[in-house]
């Protein structure tokens, strides 16, 4: 395979239940050690994806390739090249971390004697070593996670995918486990993340999908995402005092297009105005003057900085309408 | 306790299962009023018809509240510890007593419910006469829901020490059929004799409900070899059973509180990091020492095996290294008890004997192993696992069957002991032997085929248990039941037919045991069970293949 060929190709992916369409012409392309920040509401089609990507359920129509191998036609080359993470840990009563492993191990038919030192490997890597003659069962939430990636890391496949892993965690694993997934990236495997948690995935995600629907409707680096978004930037203007926050609030509705003026809020216990404009820095410019020509004190005129969860809440708002 | 009760009783009444039993019930006694209802405008003057009809009536309402009722309550409090929702019961003001008060009669009206759609049928026998409806009809009614509480007792403390519903529902059902048969048997031993053990087995027979079923029913001696030849008190029955339940009761509400979660997570302590002493000790104790870092798995054997031995609790070797010495023991012993004389039952009936206890370990482990090997994958998220690995359908379906008939056949081998001995006291009996066996192995396979196709079609492990176990029993048990009323109301023909239907009646027949000796179920006894295995394996084959490709 072309190394600089994209590691993760999917084109056109729709699956239909019936009458509903869980994935609609669903395209995007992941490069070798990227990782992948896979988000959207309860019910957006992201498992789907997931589980026609590990070979689990056929699509209606479209591809997907994974290295090459397509995710339909080579399922057994597929389940070499992926590590799966469920967002259920399929834990088995009696049986010790090491146990488990081996059966997994031994179940990609990866002979003894290399089994055993992989899995020092895997329990080194995820931080786990101090745990391999724990029950399964009697493992914490957090425990478990890691031995998740464990045991996806046996069979050194090219690709991660990993549902929910920061789901439940307390703050100290969170953290943990965005350094452990940084650190897989750093070793060449590319992930696939789904996440609830926003601010982690922001933090170590190369690309962003946003997906509701079925439908993508952003994808690229969060960077690229971010300027998209910042076509309507939200302002907060603090006042020296609550009494003329209503006399601010409509100098700045003067101000701004009809479109936008039902977007102005005014917040007298903290102060605050803030509104959501797409209008440039010399118009906005013009609104300060305005207040201060109308002897407003203005203590704070600052745009409020945007983030992965601004991007995705701007997403899904955009498309609840259509629901 | 009424929010409890309403939950625990409309719980049940929406579930599929509950819906199913009592559909089943319905419709089963309306056929049997059917099939028994006097034809042609004659009227059965000495009462034979309808004293029939009782009899098969009171087996049916007796088997129905032994195989429908303890499912219930067994995964009651489990099921909700797991969940997470007894917590918040015991947060609530509801007490112990509360809560306990509120699932034993939430399970209790449905047993009722069941019984009462029962009613249209015990009418229909009294109205054919010959039944007296007080002394007969209404005091089995007794029995029967004496025996429904204390099913829901033993149910409801098995599930406030279970870890999983299933295990609760093997153990509740384990329990439920000791009390009914197993009781029967000191007193079987110690007939004719007196003293402790005697008396010990008086008492103990008293807590059965068969004798005092078949008492009611005019059957006291038919069948069992004297177990229930004796007047058998209805009195005795339900006040030892109702003071059993009520000491079940008390011990499972003094359960029911905080400390049920107070239990620390297991540190996995390794016997290879513990001292000389310890390890000497452990060794002697085990022998296979459960405790001891595994090896890896050998890439010989099927991964999908060995992981179904290590996540058994009962399948680790140390465990099944118990259970067969045991076996070997009852099976020298009944032996024993033979060649000495202390029972004057020849070696026929010890024989028999013998292939019973073979039958009834298999048919009451394994579905304890089999029914859940698919469901409880797909229960616990497993099954997606499994999913992702490179291992083929034909691995992980061969290998979760090797788990459970190696198991099944280590356990049988133990048993051996006793048909050794037999031959050498009677050396023509070889052949017999041989033919006797050969039926047990035969049951091993329908058992383990049957089992696992049924299991692979539940999602949850305490149904699929269940359901096997109602199927097995019915399957087991329904010939007995038949042969031990042959002649009335049951012809030769039905009789011949229900005991060819699994290899039970064939390895009774050729092993000589007295009442079976009539019947000549080889080879169509064998036939069948090979046919049901075959059906059963392509079915169980055809489940894991369609859980397996792509939805």
């Amino acid at each position: 395979m072309n190394a600089t060929a994209p590691v993760l190709d999917i084109r056109n992916l729709t699956k239909r239940f019936g009458e509903f369409t869980a994935l609609d012409n669903l395209t995007l392309s992941l490069e070798r050690g990227q990782i992948l920040g896979f988000i959207g509401p309860n019910g957006a089609g992201k498992t789907t994806t997931i589980k026609i990507l590990v070979g689990a359920m056929r699509p209606t129509s479209g591809t997907a390739t994974i290295a090459g191998a397509d995710c339909v036609r080579d399922a057994r080359r597929i389940k070499r090249l992926v590590g799966f993470m469920p967002d259920t840990f399929g834990a088995y009563d009696n049986m010790r971390v090491r146990e488990y492993l081996d059966f997994f191990g031994a179940a990609f038919a990866i002979p003894r004697r290399v089994r055993a030192k992989r899995i020092d490997e895997v329990l080194e890597t995820t931080g786990s070593g101090w745990m391999q003659d724990r029950y399964v069962e009697a493992l914490s939430h957090g425990m478990k996670q890691r031995i998740g990636v464990a045991r996806t890391l046996l069979h050194d496949p090219e690709m991660l995918i990993l549902d929910e892993p920061a789901n439940g965690l307390d703050p100290q694993a969170r953290i943990e486990m965005r350094d452990l997934l940084l650190k897989l990236a750093g070793m060449g495997k590319t992930l696939i993340v789904t996440s609830h948690i926003l601010p982690e995935l922001s933090r170590i995600c190369d690309v962003v999908a946003i997906i509701t629907q079925g439908k993508l409707r952003a994808f690229g680096t969060l960077d690229q995402i971010m300027r998209d978004l910042r076509q309507q930037r939200t302002f907060e203007i603090q006042l020296c005092g609550s009494a003329q926050v209503d006399a601010a609030a409509t100098a700045v509705r003067e101000a701004l297009e009809p479109g936008e003026r039902d977007g102005v809020r005014a917040l007298a216990t903290e102060s605050l105005v803030r509104f959501d404009t797409a209008r440039s820095d010399t118009e906005l410019s013009a609104i300060l003057a305005t207040l201060v020509g109308r002897r407003i004190d203005v203590a704070q005129f600052r745009e409020i900085p945007k983030d992965l969860e601004d991007a995705f809440l701007s997403v899904t708002r955009r498309e609840a309408p259509a629901a | 306790m009424i929010p409890v009760l309403r939950r625990e009783f409309l719980g049940i009444l929406r579930s599929p299962r509950a819906l199913a039993a009592l559909l089943a019930a319905a419709v089963a006694f309306s056929l049997l009023v059917l099939a028994r209802w006097p034809a042609g405008g004659l009227v059965d003057l000495s009462g034979a018809g309808s004293r029939g009809a009782f009899l098969v009536f009171a087996a049916a309402l007796l088997g129905g509240v032994l195989l429908l009722v303890p499912a219930f309550p067994a995964a009651s409090i489990v099921r909700e510890r797991n969940q997470g929702t007894l917590l918040l019961l015991f947060n609530s003001p509801i007490d112990a007593l509360g809560i306990y008060a509120g699932k034993f009669l939430g399970v209790l009206s449905f047993a009722a419910l069941v019984l009462c759609t029962t009613l249209p049928a015990a009418a229909a026998v009294y109205a054919m006469g010959g039944v007296d409806p007080w002394r007969q009809i209404g005091l089995l009614y007794a029995v029967i829901a004496v025996m429904a509480i204390l099913s829901i007792a033993i149910g409801l403390l098995v599930s406030t020490r279970a870890t999983s519903p299933d295990a609760a529902v093997r153990i509740t059902y384990g329990l439920v059929f000791a009390v009914a048969f197993l009781t029967l048997a000191p007193h079987a031993l110690t007939r004719g004799t007196t003293g402790l053990y005697a008396t010990i087995g008086e008492w103990l027979r008293r807590l059965s409900p068969i004798p005092v079923v078949m008492h009611l029913v005019g059957q006291g001696g038919a069948v069992g070899g004297g177990i229930l030849e004796k007047d058998s008190g209805v009195g005795p029955f339900l006040a030892s059973a109702l003071a059993l339940a009520a000491v079940l009761a008390v011990a499972t509400i003094f359960q029911l509180d905080h400390r049920l979660f107070d239990r620390s997570r297991d540190a996995g302590k390794i016997t290879d990091d513990r001292s000389l002493w310890v390890r000497i000790v452990r060794r002697f104790v085990f022998l296979v020492d459960p405790q001891r870092r595994k090896a890896g798995i050998p890439g010989f054997l099927n991964p999908i095996m060995v992981k179904e031995f290590r996540t058994r609790r009962f399948g680790r070797f140390h465990w099944l290294l118990r259970l067969a010495a045991g076996c070997a023991v009852v099976s020298l012993l009944m032996t024993l008890a033979a060649t000495n004389g202390t029972m004057d039952w020849g070696v026929e009936t010890i024989g028999g004997l013998l292939v019973i206890l073979q039958i009834a370990l298999v048919v009451l482990l394994t579905p304890s192993l089999a029914a859940g090997l698919i469901a409880s994958e797909r229960e616990r998220g497993g099954w997606s696992l499994l999913r992702s690995t490179t291992l083929s359908g034909w691995r992980i379906a061969t290998g979760k069957l090797a788990s459970v008939a190696w198991t099944m056949l280590l356990v049988l081998a133990a048993t051996l002991p006793g048909y050794l001995v037999m031959t050498t006291i009677k050396p023509t009996m070889w052949n017999q032997v041989m033919l006797a066996l050969v039926s047990v192995l035969l049951a091993v396979a329908m058992t383990l085929a049957l089992s696992a196709a049924i299991g692979a079609f539940h999602s949850r492990t305490a149904a699929a248990t269940v359901t096997v176990y109602v199927v097995l029993m019915i399957l087991y048990l329904g010939p007995l039941v038949v042969w031990a009323f042959r002649g009335d109301p049951f012809g030769e023909q039905v009789v011949r037919f229900a005991l060819s239907i699994t290899p039970l009646g064939a390895g009774l027949s050729v092993i000589g045991m007295p009442g079976f000796t009539q019947y000549e179920l080889i080879p169509i006894a064998w036939k069948v069970a090979g046919v049901t295995c075959v059906l059963a394996l392509v079915v169980y084959a055809l489940q894991v293949w369609r859980l397996l490709r792509p939805e």
